[in-house]
């Protein structure tokens, strides 16, 4: 045991100094969602999927059904049911993981996107 | 206090510099936090860490900033405590570990006027000492604290003797009971000539200043803090500081009575001791790092079984040493 | 001979989780132990009554942090069988691979625990550093370091990649190196030993008597391991050997998890041998039909059951989960008796103890004959409300 301290005395620490560095998450990470307005048809499978309840369908004109989800992410556990559930593959769960924020309110993620972009 | 000096004004205003900042308080405090850097550095370096980072340069700050933030904390003092006792004990903690360093002849010379025998004034002091923690313990009216004052007393009666015994093998080699006579007496260090003389006080240091293997009164894990536990807010800082500066002194004696003291060529001898000092820091480091915690009934067994049957091999080997150079 | 009382918990910065173990010593010896749980109750049971089979997955997988894969690998199967099925065969392989990572995983976790325990946080450091190369493989994998959620009702979502396959290998070198290096280190680091040998000892019938399972079990040499009693999702088509030690103390129950791990890094790679190709899922109907299932599987802590029943409806019936450390409690009460209190971390660290996984409550009305179960809400109010009346009524 005495080599191996003595050794990891010269060593590079194995510390990494977030937030200066940061270590990449592998491709499959289940971060942030990013939701596909334009392939979404309201038809509330991942509602009724999701474990936590972090998805809420409200009011939309721009579905068939006249509702689109928007995702409670400070109840959110991030597990991809949505994602896998969706007959429309409108729900993709990106690597962005730095979610902290301050108030409730920012919380609720409501963007749309469309999949052309 | 020099004896002699140039004039009768200046002495008095020369010691009370030398008391309160070089080599006194103020320098005694500075190097406790800088000694408690090094310390917990070099131990999360071993352990492929940073340690503290952000606090000044390399985090060097940090030991100050830690006693700054306990200053300002709450103070909680449990109903049932004697609250004389409760409240004088932190205060006394610090203050032995610097009287026994004013002993030390750090510049070369110590502060107070070196005697044949501050050598056994120092080790009353740091029974004194056992016997403050102890105290602390016991008042605090704390089924955990009441354990760990026990166990710092068991503790205690396993490493005096042993400590005791191999400074004794020192101070027979060199005839004299004085620290400041043992350090600048020394032709060949005694690290050399008493090998295990050093490494029997290096395992007993370990044990009075508390640190694994031997910290037992404190042991984390098993009794929250030990005899610590219900001291917060300032007084928890005092403690802390009076933990730094037995480490400030046991490295210090022992540079003084094993490795020479402030000798060696071209550098003033301050520096000679700092650098030695951070030696025996840095080997009390090691310990801690390689080493579990002991038990207690294990540890008093090892210390009677072992360590006190190697001490008295020394003292009856430096007797030898001693007749053989007369 | 005056007993003096000590109570370790719920709040101690021995345990990680809140339980509460009163001692009573004489002296620095234990004379005898009463355990006190129920600190952790979270209403899982009855949460599970209200969600639906799918949601149930992921609710068994946060019961317990660590050993959340083989919660729902045993869910999984028990559905599966209500729905009498076998999922395919390259499911049942990437199950075994998920597992063995899992079980790596919590053992390393356990054994940087233990050094922690006693005193020895060197040693926690290095053994959690190399913790972090299993996560990342389980984060390549899935997408999450600790909680895959690979599992589901026909079998497992992610597939493994050839990429995925040659960092597994490369991971998988890199671990067996560093556990035989901690194995040397417990075997010889005397001050490691001095507190481990002959400490906690429970001998192989009172290890019978008192239903041990697990680690526990098997260093009191009882051959006894779900994966060899009863196998489950193609366990027996690997090889691999039974790990039991007879010295029936803290040390053998490091030894045995020690080598546990040695054993998981062969798994895996005979896995990756033999992967075989085809499909990873079977897709089956939402709501199983009626029937009762017990399912056992072997968490890295010991035998875990579940019983699953249904009646044909959205949500399960009942599901009774009965976890490995539960079954162990009454061992680690004998063990404790005899031994000094710095011996007690050293004790309750080896059984690996993990009380989150253990609170389970049922409500026996002997009187009236009637049995049931609470939600998280419902003990919360009644609590709330006995506090409020002074305690006792």
């Amino acid at each position: 045991m005495l080599r191996e301290i003595l050794n990891h005395f010269l060593k590079k620490p194995i510390t990494v100094k977030y937030p200066f560095e940061r270590i990449e998450p592998a491709e499959r990470y289940r971060g942030r969602h990013i939701f596909y307005i334009d392939r979404c048809v309201g038809c509330g499978l991942c509602e009724r999927d999701c474990p936590a309840g972090a998805i809420k369908m409200v009011e939309s004109d721009k579905t068939l059904n006249r509702r689109r989800p928007i995702f409670l992410l400070d109840r959110c556990i991030f597990c991809k049911q949505c994602e896998r559930i969706c007959p429309r593959a409108a729900i993709h769960l990106t690597q962005f993981y730095e979610l902290a924020s301050y108030s409730k309110d920012e919380l609720v993620y409501s963007e749309e996107k469309t999949s052309k972009s | 206090m020099r004896m002699g000096g140039d004039g009768e004004l200046a002495d008095p205003i020369i010691s009370l510099i030398q008391i309160l900042i070089f080599p006194g308080l103020i320098f005694l405090f500075i190097l406790g936090l800088i000694f408690e850097w090094i310390d917990r550095k070099a131990f999360a370096r071993f352990q492929n860490r940073i340690g503290p980072l952000y606090t000044g340069p390399r985090g060097f700050l940090q030991p100050l900033a830690d006693f700054i933030k306990l200053l300002t904390k709450e103070d909680v003092t449990p109903r049932y405590v004697d609250k004389f006792l409760f409240n004088l004990l932190p205060g006394i903690a610090p203050v032995l570990p610097v009287f026994a360093s004013f002993y030390l002849p750090l510049n070369g010379y110590p502060i107070l006027h070196p005697f044949e025998g501050d050598l056994i004034l120092i080790i009353t002091l740091m029974t004194i000492y056992t016997i403050t923690v102890f105290m602390a313990g016991w008042v605090s009216t704390n089924r955990f604290s009441s354990i760990g004052a026990a166990r710092a007393i068991l503790q205690f009666l396993g490493f005096e003797i042993p400590m005791f015994i191999s400074l004794a093998s020192v101070a027979i080699d060199s005839a004299s009971l004085s620290i400041t006579y043992i350090a600048d007496h020394q032709p060949i260090p005694y690290i050399l000539l008493q090998p295990l003389g050093f490494i029997i006080f290096l395992i007993a240091l370990q044990a009075e200043l508390e640190r694994v293997p031997f910290d037992i009164p404190e042991a984390e894990s098993e009794i929250v803090a030990g005899w610590l536990t219900e001291y917060s807010g300032p007084k928890l800082a005092f403690f802390r500081l009076s933990n730094n500066l037995m480490l400030v002194f046991g490295a210090g004696l022992t540079t003084a009575i094993f490795l020479g003291g402030g000798s060696g060529p071209i550098l003033p001898p301050i520096i000679w001791y700092l650098i030695k000092m951070v030696f025996v820091v840095i080997l009390s480091t090691i310990l801690r790092t390689i080493f579990a915690r002991l038990r207690i009934d294990q540890v008093l067994s090892g210390a009677w079984r072992y360590l006190i049957p190697l001490a008295i091999l020394q003292l009856i080997l430096a007797k030898f040493l001693a007749v053989l150079v007369m | 001979m005056s007993i003096y009382k000590i109570p370790v918990g719920p709040q101690h910065p021995a345990i990680k989780e809140a339980f509460q173990f009163n001692f009573e010593l004489d002296g620095e010896i234990i004379v005898n132990v009463k355990p006190r749980l129920g600190f952790v109750h979270r209403g899982i049971e009855k949460g599970m009554e209200l969600r639906s089979w799918v949601q149930g997955i992921y609710l068994s997988e946060r019961i317990c942090g660590i050993c959340n894969v083989p919660h729902t690998t045993c869910y999984c199967i028990a559905v599966e069988k209500l729905h009498d099925v076998d999922v395919p065969k390259r499911a049942q392989y990437l199950r075994i691979i998920i597992n063995e990572l899992n079980r790596i995983h919590s053992h390393l976790l356990w054994l940087g625990v233990l050094g922690m325990e006693l005193g020895f946080l060197t040693f926690y450091m290095y053994v959690w550093r190399d913790r972090e190369r299993v996560m990342d493989l389980v984060e390549l994998i899935s997408g999450n370091r600790v909680t895959p959620s690979m599992n589901f009702i026909g079998g497992v979502v992610y597939d493994i990649t050839p990429k995925m396959e040659m960092a597994i290998k490369k991971g998988m070198d890199y671990l067996e190196e560093r556990t035989k290096y901690y194995k040397s280190v417990v075997l010889n680091e005397p001050t490691i030993k001095v507190r481990t040998e002959n400490i906690g000892v429970l001998n192989k019938s009172a290890a019978t008597d008192l239903c041990a399972v697990g680690p526990v079990a098997r260093a009191s040499d009882l051959k006894t391991d779900v994966r060899f009693d009863d196998p489950y999702s193609s366990y027996d088509e690997i090889p691999f050997n039974l790990v039991t030690y007879s010295y029936c103390d803290v040390f053998a129950r490091v030894l045995v998890r020690v080598d546990e791990v040695l054993e998981s890094i062969n798994i895996i790679r005979e896995c990756l041998d033999k992967l075989p190709s085809g499909p990873i899922m079977k897709k089956l109907k939402r709501t199983p039909p009626p029937g009762e299932f017990t399912v056992r599987v072997e968490a890295p802590r010991g035998e875990l059951m579940y019983y699953v029943k249904s009646d044909g409806k959205e949500n399960p019936y009942r599901v009774k989960i009965r976890t490995p450390t539960l079954a162990n409690i009454p061992a680690v009460c004998e063990m404790l008796k005899g031994y000094h209190i710095a011996d007690i971390p050293a004790i309750i660290a080896s059984i690996d103890p993990c009380y989150c996984c253990t609170e389970r409550m049922l409500f026996i009305d002997k009187a009236r004959n009637k049995r049931w179960i609470w939600s998280h809400s419902q003990l919360r109010k009644y609590s709330l409300e006995w506090y409020e009346n002074g305690g006792r009524r």
